[in-house]
């Protein structure tokens, strides 16, 4: 009888552990845009870069 | 009459010598310049400005230094008629030198990464030069 409780206790702690628990996180998510918009800006700049490289043929020796 | 012929002659003498004198030397450098990057020795980078890949000398290491400040102003330039940072516009420059400009041979480095050198194919550009061509 005292065996089957310890038993049992066993069973009932590791039903416990093996709960997922969820919990909301203590920080709000940052989710980082940098790169992209540093692309977007970067994909606008091309039309003016070409004009600038053709416009200052001598900063841009070949 | 004689004396108006005289004050042309050496006036056109003054503009020749000073002409000569200012761009003969410029000429020379950048031609160096021209010279070292078609050797692979300076090459353009992905962030719009030349670098040293080898050993060159102290004239055209100067004169490579001088074309970056130029650079640098004429991206503040635009930068500051476009809203956007001195780096992007140097960003989109680089984009553009690496795409169009560098060829196959030469040298061109990305980001901080190793100098390499042009093979036949395009380079493979930054991400955020997408649709630069």
């Amino acid at each position: 009888m005292n065996r089957i409780s310890i038993i049992a206790l066993g069973l009932t702690g590791l039903s416990l552990a093996g709960c997922i628990q969820v919990r909301a996180p203590d920080k709000p998510i940052e989710i980082n845009l940098n790169v992209k918009v540093q692309q977007e800006v970067v994909v606008r700049l091309q039309r003016d870069a070409q004009d600038l490289i053709q416009n200052n043929p001598e900063l841009f020796p070949q | 009459m004689t004396r108006k012929i005289l004050l042309l002659a050496a006036g056109a003498a003054i503009a020749l010598t000073t002409g000569l004198a200012l761009t003969s030397p410029a000429r020379a450098q950048s031609g160096a310049v021209a010279q070292a990057i078609a050797s692979g020795t300076v090459g353009e980078q992905s962030d719009g400005y030349l670098g040293v890949a080898g050993s060159v000398s102290a004239d055209i290491r100067a004169e490579v230094e001088s074309i970056n400040i130029k650079r640098r102003a004429a991206y503040t330039d635009l930068a500051g008629k476009r809203g956007v940072t001195v780096a992007d516009v140097a960003a989109a420059t680089g984009c553009q030198t690496l795409a169009n400009r560098v060829k196959s041979g030469q040298a061109y480095r990305i980001g901080t990464g190793a100098w390499q050198t042009k093979g036949a194919g395009a380079i493979a550009l930054p991400s955020y030069c997408a649709t630069a061509g």
